[in-house]
């Protein structure tokens, strides 16, 4: 494992690697125009199904499989997204990509666009990351010019358009049916799927949607083979011929109490110990890991017990997590409150949810109130339970919601209390001594008597003053009755 | 669409905003998908989404102004009530950057600057805004002004980076 | 036909109707609960009510897969071999959750709310909700705000179904609606300016599963659990939309739509749903009464009846102008009592209201600019009668030619009579005209008789609507004090014994007449269609000869 080679962020060093010269100078588009020359699509599919490669964006899907669905029959057009809206607190590996190597991810989509006879691509890609946008528009334009996009790529008959489509704050584009009804110009209101995107997506039509790091895999599938890739991270074991394996270099983002926060490109299935002592450089100011967010903050915590798990598709599903999600990982020392870990957690998705289901829009605030209520000193043993009962039937794990935006909250909360229980049984006893026993559920989450709850001041910490309390301000909105 | 007129004003979308607006058509099968690219040059341009250009765009791309207004109100990055500051001031307070004293930071310029996150100070210079996560994790606790990012932060840094904005001529807005 | 299996009960069914879990469930007769689901809306599955255990039968093993997941029943295709659980524990928990969701931030204000007793919200709190309120905070505001002309929103009470914003834009064309901000602190609004005011505003409060969406006209005037519903037709346009007539001691407070999939489906337009303060307009006609040289004359039922007799007797030439207001049955009892007074009488074809032109919304629904209900099924009584239909603008030649020495008008249009050409020529004339009207007009002044009308909601029959679909009305309050219903008066005029029976008379004329055979026998809530056995029995006609002549009537 020590002579793992970089390939995704192998140029990251080189000066000035987001322009054409330098990409083309290290082999780049070579792979794009050997493809277009000698391959035909389904060889394409074929290599990338070979591969095992698995998506990157968080649910591990195979993606050969994916492009596999595309009715054969339909008159088109069919469109592909490529996923760079990458919201997750404690992910940033896209953007290095599309800042870095910004021609490695439109080889990508070229070549997956080939493979799937898509004719238009959009790149979804999150407004916060205006540097990416620059280098990635740059890219585009050099692109055309070199004529690897518009008609008639390298001379073959295969005709492509990229299209940047910039989001504007809003963690749900990420979600993939959100990110299609963004393009389309409406509320990112995640769909109900069937239909799949695949069947019917963006504007109605047969649709991929593929992160970007997914995407540039394909390139080094294409460039090394199938063979190479499958070399990299863990075979499924033997006893479970159903696993699918987690093969292939993945970019983990390490942040958080670490001494070098930083991208990492590894392989697939290295300990979560090695990537923070080895490559991070251990925790910082001499310190313990308390806890550690395996895969941005969506996927749940490790507790300090369980760092050798395997960072594959599986490893962390084995430790209680959710998965690997986006390889976000945030390092947590020792001093770190894990109620604060929950509320910050919990806050987040209360804010990003996009309010559509009723259990993640009413259910995720819901348990941001119980742990802000413990948080600031007023909460009770019996709210543990509470929270562990939410968190347990919110999501599309059960079922209760279209997207897994809920599922992050709730394993979060899950992983937090199943994992670290003690501690926050003992911060409740500590913050509320007098009331941590109470069952009935008397002033503990006290509104002032007239604020709606979570209308526009979730909970403001003293009472308005009286005369201009929420009460005398309903009853002038309600001056037309 | 819109019922009572056809006769929408101009004012606020004028030629250079329709044609800029125009050319994201061709990148689209119908109007309505380039409200968001729409919807950023009219926030550049005037810092905000007034209520008139709402109407006026919608008149352009041929939807009812509720449904461009219910696009708006979605996404945190659109304000509507009044222009942004000179300077956006994003600070993120995700877990990466929260842990390495990012809500700390948030309180500070709140105080430095005297506004609640979300709010612009009187003299028009900066707008506060409480970030969920800038995708900067390697470099927290992170800040971004407008469009450039700046990280890992200090009380100390983030005092005299204010100093150096109050200072500075107006910024290069470049997307 | 494929086989499904709900809660252990099979049902069969066809995969071509596209049923999803919830209807499919109906036919087993369990009923799921939802909220943001409905038949005329597209999909969000949003509200997870509606969430049940789903499997798959396995027809070469015969084992039952599961899904692990609950699914929502709106968004699942009803295919063979589909089983759903729709009360097992998990099911159970969900809806629960659910429930305590909904009702974390929701002001419980049903006291003051117009939705209590017919709210979803309440009714699944009883049936599926936790017993107890475990959460401490009781949010109390109830913010109103007008958002149109006849809506106003209650924004505290809202689940955000979004079946309003959907209906805005997918049946009426024209979103108004939008939710604003996103997560919890999302609301329906409007965009200042822009105000819900479009003509089918008014279902958006049918569609509000909650009290959210309240109707201005209905606003704090009665509690639900007091109306009772009476199934009806409007008859404000020739679209004939079904309709719930609500009352409560013979004052009618709402007009709802009721469902026929053939006709209205489930909306109706604001024309049909505010139209109803003219029945209780106090400038109504309520008493019968005769034209005597010292003024008029009052009459009560019996005198009416004998003096109506005899003036029918005593003058040999008649001529009826038959309204398209009338029901069919009274249409033909009127067109028998005038032809048993003078047999050759011409029937003419009452006033015709129309305003612009049809008006289709996206969604399908029309409003036509035929403003009346049974334009269609008098045109067949009175070409069965008389084989040609004259048109109400050619009365003074009609009574000219025919030499008609008195008239016999029915009205009941609530706009009254149009400026009307010919009025000043009958005038002229001096015939002595008997009238059927609900309001006091020019031509009321000038009658010999005046005999109040029943409105539509007073008097049971049917209408025909343009489409050939026959619909059966049943009254649902009583007229006022006086007002002889048209329907009952022709009866006891025509000297039949017993209570007026619309029914009677109905298979009486569809056995007389063959453009009404497919009337013959009960008729369903939906109506029938009088084209589907027109087609069937012009083959069978044709070659028999006779009575194919009242087919080419406005085919």
């Amino acid at each position: 494992m020590t002579d793992f080679e970089p390939v995704l962020l192998a140029n990251k060093t080189k000066d000035r690697s987001w322009t054409l010269t330098v990409y083309e100078s290290g082999g780049g588009y070579q792979t794009l125009r050997q493809v277009l020359r000698h391959k035909s699509p389904q060889d394409v599919t074929k290599a990338v199904e070979a591969s095992g490669l698995r998506g990157r964006g968080g649910a591990g899907y195979p993606t050969a499989l994916k492009w596999s669905f595309l009715p054969m029959d339909h008159p088109g057009p069919f469109y592909m997204c490529a996923n760079a809206d990458e919201s997750e607190p404690g992910t940033f590996c896209n953007r290095v990509q599309l800042e870095c190597d910004p021609h490695q991810v439109l080889e990508g989509i070229i070549l997956s666009c080939y493979a799937t006879r898509i004719r238009r691509a959009y790149i979804f890609l999150r407004y916060e990351y205006h540097l990416a946008y620059q280098r990635l528009e740059d890219a585009i334009k050099e692109a055309y010019a070199a004529g690897y996009l518009g008609s008639n790529i390298a001379g073959s008959d295969f005709s492509l358009d990229i299209f940047v489509h910039r989001g504007a704050g809003a963690y749900i584009c990420g979600e993939e049916t959100g990110l299609l009804a963004s393009i389309e110009g409406k509320r990112p209101y995640p769909r109900s799927k069937p239909p799949f995107p695949t069947s019917r997506g963006l504007f109605g039509k047969p649709t991929v949607i593929n992160n970007v790091e997914t995407l540039a895999c394909v390139v080094h599938i294409l460039q090394r083979g199938e063979e190479w890739f499958r070399s990299i991270g863990t075979p499924p074991p033997p006893e479970d011929p159903k696993e699918l394996g987690s093969f292939g270099p993945k970019i983990f983002s390490l942040s958080g109490h670490v001494n070098r926060p930083g991208v990492y490109e590894l392989p697939l299935g290295i300990p979560c110990r090695d990537l923070i002592e080895r490559h991070g450089g251990g925790v910082w100011k001499g310190r313990r890991a308390k806890a550690v967010v395996v895969g941005g903050i969506s996927t749940g915590i490790l507790s300090c017990h369980e760092l050798d798990t395997p960072l594959d598709f599986v490893g962390p599903v084995r430790a209680g997590c959710l998965g690997l999600g986006t390889g976000g990982v945030i390092v947590l020392d020792e001093t770190f409150p894990i109620v604060e870990l929950m509320y910050n957690g919990c806050r987040f998705f209360a804010h990003e949810s996009c309010g559509q289901c009723t259990p993640c829009r009413e259910g995720v605030p819901y348990a941001f109130q119980i742990v802000e209520a413990i948080r600031g000193g007023r909460g009770r043993l019996v709210d543990l339970d509470t929270l562990l009962e939410i968190s347990q039937n919110i999501g599309i794990t059960p079922g209760t919601t279209i997207c897994g935006l809920a599922d992050g909250a709730a394993w979060i909360v899950k992983t937090c209390v199943n994992k670290f229980r003690e501690e926050l049984e003992d911060y409740i006893r500590r913050t509320n001594p007098t009331g941590y026993k109470r069952r009935l559920p008397l002033g503990t989450i006290m509104l002032p008597p007239g604020v709606p709850a979570g209308i526009k001041t979730r909970f403001p910490k003293t009472l308005p003053p009286q005369g201009t309390s929420a009460l005398s301000r309903s009853s002038q909105e309600t001056g037309g009755n | 669409m819109i019922s009572e007129n056809s006769a929408v004003g101009r004012q606020f979308l004028d030629d250079e905003l329709r044609r800029a607006i125009e050319s994201y058509f061709p990148r689209y099968p119908h109007r309505q998908a380039a409200l968001l690219p729409a919807l950023h040059l009219v926030h550049q341009r005037f810092g905000f989404i007034p209520r008139e250009a709402i109407v006026e765009l919608a008149d352009f791309l041929g939807i009812h102004p509720a449904e461009v207004a219910d696009v708006v109100s979605f996404y945190s990055f659109f304000k509507q009530d009044r222009p942004v500051g000179k300077y956006r001031i994003w600070v993120c307070r995700s877990l990466s950057c929260a842990c390495r004293g990012g809500e700390g930071l948030l309180e500070l310029l709140t105080q430095k600057l005297g506004v609640a996150p979300g709010q612009t100070t009187v003299d028009g210079l900066f707008t506060l805004e409480a970030a969920e996560c800038l995708g900067a994790c390697d470099c927290a606790p992170a800040v971004m002004v407008n469009d450039k990012l700046y990280g890992p932060m200090t009380p100390e840094k983030a005092e005299q980076l204010l100093e150096e904005l109050r200072a500075a001529p107006a910024p290069e807005v470049t997307s | 036909m494929a086989i499904a299996l709900v809660d252990g009960i099979v049902v069969e069914f066809d995969e071509r109707e596209k049923l999803n879990g919830i209807q499919l469930a109906r036919r087993a007769g369990i009923e799921i609960p939802h909220y943001c689901w409905h038949p005329g809306l597209s999909v969000v599955a949003s509200c997870r009510m509606c969430l049940v255990e789903v499997g798959k039968h396995e027809p070469t093993t015969g084992d039952i897969f599961f899904f692990p997941r609950l699914m929502p029943a709106c968004n699942i295709p009803a295919s063979d071999g589909i089983v759903l659980v729709t009360q097992s524990a998990k099911v159970q928990q969900a809806r629960a959750m659910v429930q305590e969701d909904l009702l974390l931030r929701h002001p419980v204000d049903c006291p003051i709310c117009d939705k209590a007793g017919e709210c979803y919200l309440q009714d699944y709190y009883f049936k599926y909700g936790h017993k107890q309120r475990r959460t401490p905070w009781h949010p109390f505001t109830s913010r109103r705000k007008d958002i149109g002309e006849k809506i106003t929103l209650f924004v505290d009470r809202c689940i955000m179904c979004s079946r309003c914003v959907r209906f805005t834009r997918e049946i009426s064309g024209s979103g108004e609606l939008m939710i604003v901000d996103r997560g919890n602190e999302q609301v329906i609004d409007i965009f200042p300016g822009f105000p819900l005011n479009n003509k089918l505003s008014g279902n958006v409060v049918d569609l509000c599963p909650v009290g959210a969406l309240g109707d201005k006209e209905f606003l704090y005037k009665q509690r639900v659990w007091y109306l009772r519903s009476h199934g009806s037709i409007c008859i404000e346009c020739a679209t004939g939309c079904a309709l719930w007539v609500d009352e409560n001691q013979d004052r009618i407070w709402r007009i709802r739509p009721r469902e026929n999939p053939f006709v209205n489906k489930w909306w109706i337009c604001n024309d049909g749903r505010y139209a109803y303060p003219y029945i209780h307009s106090p400038q109504r006609l309520t008493t019968a009464a005769r034209r005597s040289p010292d003024g008029w004359r009052p009459l009560n039922a019996k005198t009416l009846l004998q003096e109506l007799s005899a003036f029918l007797q005593e003058k040999e030439r008649w001529v009826a102008v038959l309204s398209p207001f009338l029901t069919v049955e009274e249409a033909y009892l009127l067109a028998r009592v005038i032809r048993q007074a003078d047999p050759r009488a011409p029937l003419v074809l009452g006033y015709v209201p129309r305003t612009g032109r049809d008006e289709t919304f996206p969604g399908g629904f029309t409003i036509a600019a035929e403003k009346c209900p049974n334009r269609r099924g008098v045109e067949e009584v009175i070409g069965y009668f008389a084989r040609d239909v004259r048109p109400i603008d050619e009365l003074p030649q009609v009574i000219h030619r025919h030499g008609a020495e008195a008239l016999w008008i029915t009205g009941g249009c609530r706009h009254g009579w149009e400026p009307i050409p010919w009025l000043e020529e009958i005038r002229e004339l001096k015939l002595p005209v008997v009238l059927q009207d609900i309001f006091p007009s020019p031509l009321s002044e000038s009658s010999e008789f005046i005999i109040p009308g029943a409105t539509f909601a007073e008097k049971p029959g049917s209408y025909v609507n343009r489409h050939h679909r026959l619909q059966m009305v049943r009254a649902a309050i009583r007229p006022p004090k006086g007002v002889l219903p048209e329907g009952k008066l022709l009866w006891q005029l025509e000297g039949r014994e017993g209570p007026y029976d619309p029914a009677a008379v109905l298979q009486e004329l569809a056995e007389d007449i063959v453009y009404f055979r497919a009337a013959l026998g009960p008729i369903p809530e939906t109506g029938v269609d009088l084209r589907v056995n027109l087609l069937a029995n012009s083959a069978t006609d044709a070659s028999n000869g006779p009575a194919a002549e009242s087919m080419t009537i406005d085919s």
